[in-house]
């Protein structure tokens, strides 16, 4: 019993200091945040697949806010790159507007322009 | 938890609400840094008047609060914080922005129109859930198995959907029927409290073949928590609680129509359709119906014996919802089950009379009827308060072969509970209290000897719950029953949380639980072997029918666990250990030492189980989930002939998961499980010596992998999977075999696969 007691002190130490210093380790890596409609958990893959181009570390849409938060290497991509990667797959995205085909295939439920609401 | 919550949910938690839905994420409080106060006044745009009750939080959900009988409130945020949101039950929600240096605001709520009455229904929920939350989330540790857990395991029913969940060990019953039984902390299935949503299911008779009768596809989510859970569901559940949600037909995200189809190269075909539909607003079905065949003989072991009973099964369920405009929620149910099935020798032949010489046979039939109703009320003007009312009603019929020994049981129970929630001051603190009823009827006969008792308890409980600042929770609950056979007792139970630092949670926990056991029915597996039914070293059929043998079983439970969460190279993760402990007070001990017997009595001695489990998720790289865990277990009971492991129980399992989705919907998974070596009961020769040098059986592997493929954002979905890829089976299963009306068969001692490599193939669609 000693053991684990002490085992799991020692994780808990481990675990508790703060891991998001990694982000500032590098100047090249940036983190923003921008607007995404959408409307539900649907569009939270389609958003977070589209924003996962080469050089992006983490992308977290939170369907309530409508904010993409973003971690990226700026050395291998920009904003406007990744803007122009969801905006391809209907949805607005910072500063660039949607891909209009696009958007017109998303299915009922995403068409966050046509009053679309589904609680996924 | 961004996302609208499912009506039920808050008739589930305005009702009882003691398994909470936390995710993980809730359960870890967040460090509270620098804080600013808000303090401000609602108005109803057109009353002018103050509004009591509306729920005013951040927009990332971690900070809450309500107004007060003015409409006054005050809340703690973090510095910075950009937005409130406030929101109420027929009325739109309101979004507010701060200012940097913001302190008092004014909100006027306008009343929403008729128009947007589904929006409403949204609003309603949201809040209502959240002040629920506020109280009891993450006081105790919730594992929650979505429905993306439950497709690991494409197949079928409950005890099978628990193969990728390491809290849960599951296992077969005995060589010949083809059950699994499951257990946690060591301890059977009957240990743990089965409900759905949230009202008592797999009780009495049912414990172990009641998990087969859940088919999967019914099932949206299972919350898991392990030690003794809320007194508000009864006194009951040594080991833990599984909570079981449905598909609900209100839900957006509930397909009109789900059907799904199952094939296994072993000879078991399964269909399921479930069928929803919303008459309007405030009316909605379900129908569930499940069938399974299994139609081929399959004996991959070659000993002659089925490993699995041919027959067929049936499941069907119809449910209705109905939600008023007052908070007035009432919903209600029925469940009917019909199974039948022969296994044994490969020849035996329904009916063939069991001598020796004869094929040795295997039937059970089951018949089950439920039914249940749900009567809520929440306080529209004020969302913390509720009450509500759940009624169950339940026959189960069974009849069991096995060889020349029979055992028939029919069950009639009743079940009612009343629970009444508020707040005393502010949602800091929430009282719940009520009275329940359970009513049991049992008629149980074994080869001749009939059994019957009736236990009626009625009781009062009362649970209060205190958090600070999310820092600090703690919920603690006292019952009182009366059981007409054992008397009045007391239940008290008490749950900590303490979060001492961002994505840290420490809970602890301790609680006493009693329940009858079903000393025939939670063992039916021994049934199929030779061994003598033996109740305090006399022989079951000299018992008297009038008076129930033992004591109750009582045991008192303590549990400490920690929940980290990480992220690591932006990637997050989480680790967790817990560590329980249940100590029994009394126990029906079931003693397989003696040669040819299993004898039933009440614990003198010790009886115990230490369990220590460890886990770590973590998503290694973009949708590549790994899961590794391991557990250990120290279980040992005094038996008559000395303090001893409890058999056929692994003390040590270790368990990894891995699960890769691709962009275009590819999902493959894997997980492969190490089974340590389990105890094997006192062996004996046909000349009733001890065999010695085989007390433990050798350790294994377990392999399974699946491959899903979704089209048209899950509208139809196809799988592929295999189990026990390394066709590992237990040698012998069954011990003389060729021998089963003698004195040595005995088909009970499992400790390994019954079942060799299955390869299985199926479908889903979700039409809306």
């Amino acid at each position: 019993m000693r053991q684990s007691i002490i085992a799991l002190t020692a994780l808990f130490t481990i675990y508790s200091t703060p891991i998001s210093s990694f982000a500032q380790e590098s100047s090249k890596i940036k983190s923003e945040t921008i607007k995404v409609k959408g409307v539900c958990s649907m569009c939270k893959k389609r958003i977070e697949d589209a924003a996962y181009i080469k050089g992006v570390k983490r992308a977290d849409w939170d369907q309530k806010t409508q904010e993409l938060k973003l971690v990226y290497n700026s050395d291998k991509t920009d904003l406007k790159t990744i803007e122009q990667s969801i905006a391809r797959k209907g949805h607005d995205a910072g500063a660039i507007l949607a891909d209009k085909d696009q958007y017109k295939k998303l299915p009922s439920c995403c068409a966050y322009n046509d009053g679309a609401e589904c609680a996924h | 938890m961004h996302k609208a919550i499912p009506l039920s949910f808050v008739f589930a938690l305005g009702l009882s609400g003691t398994v909470s839905q936390a995710s993980a994420q809730d359960a870890v409080a967040d460090t509270i840094v620098a804080m600013q106060t808000v303090t401000g006044h609602v108005f109803d745009a057109q009353q002018k008047d103050g509004m009591v009750g509306v729920t005013i939080h951040t927009p990332d959900n971690r900070h809450h609060q309500v107004t007060d009988e003015n409409g006054a409130f005050t809340i703690q945020v973090p510095a910075g914080t950009s937005q409130l949101i406030f929101s109420f039950m027929g009325y739109r929600t309101e979004t507010v922005s701060l200012t940097a240096g913001t302190t008092a605001i004014e909100v006027k709520m306008q009343e929403a129109g008729l128009k947007e009455g589904k929006e409403l229904g949204t609003v309603e929920v949201t809040s209502r859930r959240k002040t629920t939350e506020i109280g009891l989330s993450g006081t105790m540790k919730v594992e929650k198995i979505g429905s993306g857990e439950l497709m690991k395991a494409a197949c079928c029913n409950l005890s099978e959907s628990f193969e990728t969940t390491p809290s849960v060990d599951v296992g077969f019953t005995d060589a010949v029927s083809g059950y699994k039984q499951i257990q946690m902390l060591g301890l059977a299935g009957a240990y743990t409290t089965f409900t759905r949503e949230n009202i008592p299911d797999i009780r009495g008779l049912a414990s172990i073949t009641g998990l087969s009768f859940t088919p999967g596809t019914f099932v949206e989510s299972m919350q898991l928590s392990k030690g003794t859970g809320s007194v508000v569901n009864g006194y009951e559940g040594t080991a833990g609680q599984i909570n079981v949600e449905w598909i609900k037909p209100f839900e957006d995200k509930a397909p009109k129509w789900l059907i799904n189809g199952y094939q296994s190269t072993q000879g078991r075909s399964e269909g399921n359709l479930v069928y929803n539909h919303n008459f309007n607003k405030h009316l909605s079905t379900s129908v569930l119906l499940h069938g399974r065949s299994d139609w081929m003989k399959v004996d991959m072991n070659n000993d002659g014996f089925l490993d699995n009973p041919r027959g067929n099964n049936f499941v069907g369920s119809n449910r209705w919802f109905y939600f008023g405009d007052r908070g007035l929620e009432i919903q209600g149910g029925i469940k009917v089950v019909n199974l039948n099935t022969i296994g044994g020798q490969t020849n035996y032949a329904e009916g063939t009379p069991q001598v020796a010489g004869n094929p040795w046979g295997y039937e059970n039939k089951v018949n089950r009827l439920e039914g249940w109703a749900k009567i809520g009320k929440v306080f529209p003007e004020k969302p913390y308060k509720s009450m509500g009312l759940q009624l169950a009603a339940t026959i189960h019929e069974q009849d069991n072969q096995y060889g020349a020994r029979s055992y028939n049981g029919r069950q009639q129970s009743f079940y009612a509970n009343y629970i009444y929630q508020t707040i005393i001051n502010n949602t800091n603190h929430t009282v719940k209290g009520g009275a329940s009823a359970q009513y049991d009827a049992y008629q149980e006969t074994f080869t001749g000897t009939p059994l019957k008792r009736t236990e009626v308890v009625p009781g009062v409980f009362a649970e209060y719950a205190y958090k600070y600042l999310n820092k600090f929770n703690m919920v603690a609950g006292l019952r009182a029953d009366y059981h007409n056979l054992f008397g009045a007792f007391l239940t008290p139970r008490l749950h900590l949380r303490y979060a001492p630092a961002e994505n840290t949670a420490i809970r602890a926990s301790v609680g006493r639980a009693q329940r009858t056991a079903n000393f025939l029915t939670e063992n039916m597996g021994l049934m199929a072997s030779s061994r003598a039914f033996m109740i305090n070293g006399n022989d079951i059929s000299t018992l008297n029918n009038n008076t129930y043998p033992f004591k109750p079983e009582v045991a008192w439970n303590m549990g400490l666990n920690l929940t980290q969460k990480f992220r690591l190279n932006y990637r997050d993760g989480s680790f967790g250990v817990d560590y329980y402990f249940t100590d029994f007070t009394n126990q029906i001990v079931v003693d397989m030492e003696e040669y040819n017997k299993v004898n039933f009595y009440n614990l003198n001695g010790k009886s115990y189980s230490h369990s220590i489990h460890a886990q770590l998720d973590y998503e290694l790289i973009r949708n590549l989930d790994v899961r590794l865990a391991y557990r250990f277990y120290d279980i040992k009971t005094q038996y008559n002939s000395g303090l001893k492991e409890k058999p056929l129980v692994a003390a040590k399992r270790a368990f990894a998961n891995i699960g890769y989705r691709t962009r275009n919907d590819w999902k493959f998974d894997y997980t492969v499980q190490w089974i340590g070596t389990k105890r094997v009961p006192q062996r004996y020769n046909d000349h009733e010596q001890h065999v010695h040098g085989s007390d433990y059986s050798p350790s294994y592997w377990m392999m399974n992998a699946q491959i899903n493929k979704s089209f048209k954002e899950g509208k139809y979905e196809v799988y592929l999977g295999m189990e026990n890829i390394g066709n590992i089976m237990q040698h012998p299963l069954i011990t003389d075999a060729s021998n089963p009306f003698g004195n040595n068969f005995d088909a009970s001692l499992v400790w390994g696969s019954g079942m060799g490599r299955n390869i299985y193939a199926g479908f889903r669609l979700n039409l809306k």
